[in-house]
């Protein structure tokens, strides 16, 4: 899997630890929430009493002002569960009874038309099954909690029923809270069967197995005559075959297809040699990475700390070039016995795998990798080197290097890998370098790592649910504070440009600080309805100056926008289970923090907003 | 019995204004009411005259333009009021995919009410309103007199010692009109203030102790109905077998008086009274066929 961002330690996202630099809380999660809380908090303020000052006048709007924030604050802890929860048990009834399970119905029938027409595609079937169940369990979810967020107090509104709820002793804060989490107790049973009716689809519809093609079946012998094996292929099951090697003691192994294989048994009954082939093997896989820290040689062999940028879609990664002496250098740290796994045959090794990202300056063969070369070394010695180790990779492969303990050094001699390559402090250094001329390879620091032993892939497909849940969350949280305040087409409008603008945010982001090409808003408007290029310059007028100015309060707006954005790309986690990584705890715990963080800001605003309501206008 | 003041309305004005801010409706316009506590108090008026209007500033569903409502001594908007209060609103707003035991309970959570006793306030408010067979069924498929019956159900799970009702016998049937007036009586009784508003005149004249007239919004007439409705230069003489040559003489005595004979007749029934006594007939002796008997006699 290609990672287009760096994962970051928890606790140095949370709090900025360690805090050896000045501004490192300055940049800490914790900082910028309660930056934007306390931003948030003045606006709605101004906001407020500019409102009340339009509406009153300007001493009776200071007045009401003081009041509104003193009482909400104030009746914001009489919020009392038993309230909340039985508002919570009102919005299941409602949406149970409206017939949601419809969808759950609707996904069914989904996974069945699935299954058919999925056939065909089996290459990569782990990435298909678990992408496709993944991503349509995503918009399936988040579509009902979407509608049923967004429709729910509107109707009660129309309906007038707020108006017997709110002659009782409930707290806005009661409404807002129950509603959301009545709607998320729905939506997690949904999702809960969907996931269970999904892993059960997937992991049926990746089990298969194979016959040996009898009369596929030669005998395999060696210089001297003997027979050491045979050599054939399985029938065709689910759109593929094997090649079959079977050893002398009637075991063997369908060779890899389709990121596969199978092992093979066999018996003697009645004469005749009866094989039997074990279920696919390697399609489930939740890969734990343990990563190193990068730096570059550039084309001179001097030291960098990036290296060459080929382009702005690949900012993230920094590019060497083939034939020269730069060099992608990883350091890995705490390398010790435990980090070793064992081969096959029960051999130590140190089981690296490096993501390669190409770029080519001239076509060439597409159909070959680019040629490069890795090798381990000592940080410390940097004369003590392994062999070098040849690879083609092509663009976003995953190229793997089982490093065996005992190995040779560049001449030749055996060394030991823990002992000589790796220092007392347990560093070892990696080098990456290309081969082929005017050709380059990309890197960035996650994309070469140590293979830890695997996770569960079944843990790693509930984690996968947990990040469907936090957007789940977020939806509903989303739409449960603008019902409070508009009807309910206006809520859904605005939650889905909400989610919209947090998929798109770094776009977003970019025209806000002018990064993006064809200017800001208005001035894009401009130029989409002239037709005028994206790089030319406005003709010089008072019209485009004005366009510019105006472009510039909105950029600003944006600006500020952006901070409250949630990046909603981000949450999803399909990615690493449609290629077989495992989920980190460490990112899901960041993104349970996030969707808390923005649960409470949601139902501050709600609650605020709802309070403030004339209920019977 | 006339304590504690539950309601104080100090120059209470609402202007509806469209979305602009713009004054549209001068719906209610300087409303100063004092309600005590175990009053019937019936707000009176044509239809648009601003009832439904006063009670909603009371709840504080609305927020008053101008002056203060003041309920059991807090401002109207303030919500902790409601744990006093009970509702009964124009047309039921309520849940319609509820039933009726589902509703009363949904209403009990909101206040504090212990499980137990909330079971059992449920059971007897369902029994006092008259829909122990459609317990089970969604509000949906209720008929309007059903909806006012579990509506008033509703407003009455608190046990509330300030009732406000708007319209209460809308869409009752006679039977259910007369139980409705009954049931404000027993509350009275028991010390409870309630105030409802209506411009059926009769309702208004069989349960009130003091009514406001409103018209467009200002008050007209503020008083005890007794008095409102005693005409004390008014006679009416009812008799029974009075013979014609009687009646003349009665006529001398006025004329002698320099009174003015207005008329003499021989007094019907209301048609309600009517109505009720059939009923009440055919209860007592179910299987006649009141209707038949009845048609033939006249
Ligand atoms: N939400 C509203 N927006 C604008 N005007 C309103 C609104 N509600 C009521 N009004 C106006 O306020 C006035 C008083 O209405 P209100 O509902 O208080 O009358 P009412 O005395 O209850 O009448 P009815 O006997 O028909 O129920 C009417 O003129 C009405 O049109
Ligand atoms: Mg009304």
């Amino acid at each position: 899997m290609v990672l287009e961002h760096q994962p970051i330690p928890f606790l140095t996202w949370l709090l900025g630890l360690p805090w050896s630099e000045n501004s490192a809380f300055l940049e800490s999660a914790l900082f910028r929430f309660i930056l934007t809380g306390f931003a948030v908090s003045v606006l709605a303020l101004v906001v407020g009493y500019l409102i009340a000052l339009v509406r009153n006048g300007p001493l009776k709007a200071g007045d009401i002002t003081y009041r509104v924030i003193v009482n909400g604050i104030a009746e914001l802890f009489r919020t009392s569960a038993r309230r909340v929860w039985a508002i919570a048990r009102l919005s299941i009834k409602e949406t149970l009874r409206r017939r949601v399970l419809v969808a759950l119905a609707i996904y069914i029938i989904i996974l069945l038309f699935a299954g058919w027409f999925l056939q065909t595609g089996y290459r990569e079937p782990g990435k298909l099954f678990f992408s496709f169940v993944l991503t349509a369990t995503t918009y399936l979810v988040l579509m009902i909690a979407l509608l049923v967020s967004a429709f729910s107090l509107p109707n009660d509104f129309k309906s007038k029923t707020i108006y017997t709820v709110v002659t009782k002793p409930v707290r806005a804060s009661d409404i807002v809270l129950g509603r959301i989490l009545g709607f998320t107790i729905v939506g997690t049973v949904l999702l809960a069967i969907m996931a269970v009716c999904g892993a059960a689809f997937v992991w049926r519809m990746l089990d298969h197995t194979h016959a040996i093609q009898l009369d596929s079946l030669e005998n395999v012998v060696d210089a001297s005559g003997k027979v050491v094996g045979k050599k054939g292929r399985t029938t065709t099951n689910m759109q593929h075959f094997h090649e079959v090697e079977i050893y002398p003691d009637g075991t063997g192994k369908a060779a890899s297809t389709n990121e596969h294989e199978h092992q093979i048994t066999s018996e003697t009954r009645g004469g005749d040699t009866v094989y039997t082939l074990s279920g696919p093997e390697g399609l489930l896989r939740a890969r734990v990475p343990y990563y190193g820290s990068l730096h570059f040689l550039d084309r001179k062999g001097v030291d960098v700390a990036k290296g060459v940028s080929v382009g702005s879609e690949w900012t993230y990664r920094s590019f060497i070039e083939g034939g020269t002496p730069a060099a992608a250098i990883w350091t890995f740290s705490n390398i010790n016995e435990q980090t070793l796994g064992t081969d096959e045959k029960g051999a130590q090794i140190l089981p690296l795998e490096l993501v390669v990202r190409v770029f080519r300056t001239f076509k060439g063969n597409i159909e070959k990798g680019i040629q490069g070369v890795a090798q381990l070394r000592n940080p410390d010695n940097k004369t003590i080197k392994s062999e070098p180790w040849t690879f083609t990779a092509k663009d976003a492969s995953i190229n793997q290097f089982p490093w065996s303990r005992k190995l040779n050094d560049a001449d030749n001699k055996p060394i030991d890998l823990l002992k000589d390559l790796v220092t007392e402090d347990g560093r070892v250094e990696v080098v990456v370098q290309c081969l082929d001329h005017a050709q380059y390879y990309g890197f960035a620091q996650p994309d070469c790592y140590i293979r830890l032993p695997d996770g569960s892939p079944l843990w790693n497909f509930v984690k996968a649910q947990v990040s469907i849940w936090i957007q789940m969350v977020l939806v509903i949280s989303i739409g449960v504070t603008c019902s409070t305040l508009v009807n309910a087409p206006v809520a859904m409008m605005f939650t889905i440009a909400f989610i919209t603008l947090g998929f798109f945010r770094q776009f977003f982001v970019d025209v806000a600080i002018g990064k993006q090409v064809g200017g800001g808003p208005l001035e894009s408007l401009y130029r989409i309805v002239t037709q005028m290029n994206q790089t030319s310059p406005l003709p010089e007028g008072f019209g485009t100056q004005l366009i510019s100015s105006i472009d510039i309060v909105l950029k600003m707006m944006m600006q500020s926008v952006t901070y409250i954005l949630p990046d909603f790309r981000s949450f999803s986690t399909v990615d690493y289970v449609a290629y077989g990584y495992n989920i980190p705890m460490n990112q899901l715990a960041q993104d349970l923090i996030v969707c808390g963080t923005y649960v409470l800001g949601l139902f501050i605003i709600g609650y605020f907003l709802l309070r403030t309501r004339e209920v019977a206008k | 019995m006339a304590g504690e003041t539950v309601i104080e309305t100090r120059a209470l004005s609402k202007t509806y204004r469209d979305f602009w801010g713009r004054p549209k409706v001068r719906a209610l316009k300087a409303l100063d009411l004092e309600i005590k506590q175990g009053e019937i108090f019936g707000l009176l008026g044509p239809n648009g005259s601003g009832k439904t209007t006063t009670i909603k500033l009371l709840l504080g569903l609305l927020f008053p333009t101008e002056g203060q409502a003041l309920v059991f001594g807090k401002d109207a908007t303030d919500v902790s009021k409601n744990q006093r209060i009970g509702y009964l609103p124009e047309e039921s707003y309520l849940y319609r995919f509820l039933n009726a035991e589902e509703t009363l309970d949904f209403y009990g959570r909101l206040f504090d009410i212990p499980h137990d006793v909330l079971k059992e306030r449920i059971d007897s408010l369902i029994k006092t309103v008259g829909l122990e067979r459609a317990r089970k069924r969604q509000l949906k498929e209720y008929s309007k007199g059903m909806t006012r019956r579990i509506g008033l159900a509703q407003a009455l799970i608190n046990e509330p010692e300030l009732i406000l009702l708007d319209e209460p016998t809308s869409g009752l049937d006679p039977i259910g009109t007369r139980e409705m007036k009954d049931m404000i009586i027993r509350l009275r009784e028991q010390g409870k203030t309630v105030v409802m508003c209506s411009h059926l005149l009769a309702d208004v004249q069989d349960v009130c102790d003091r009514i406001a007239i409103l018209h467009q919004g200002e008050l007209k007439e503020l008083g005890r109905v007794d008095s409102l409705l005693t005409l004390a230069d008014v006679t009416q003489i009812r008799a029974k077998r009075l013979p014609q040559p009687c009646i003349d003489e009665i006529q001398q005595v006025i004329a002698r008086h320099q009174g003015e004979l207005l008329t003499v007749e021989h007094p019907t029934t209301t048609l309600e009274e009517l109505f009720l006594s059939i009923v009440r007939d055919s209860e007592a002796r179910p299987g006649r066929r009141v209707v038949q008997e009845a048609s033939s006699n006249s």
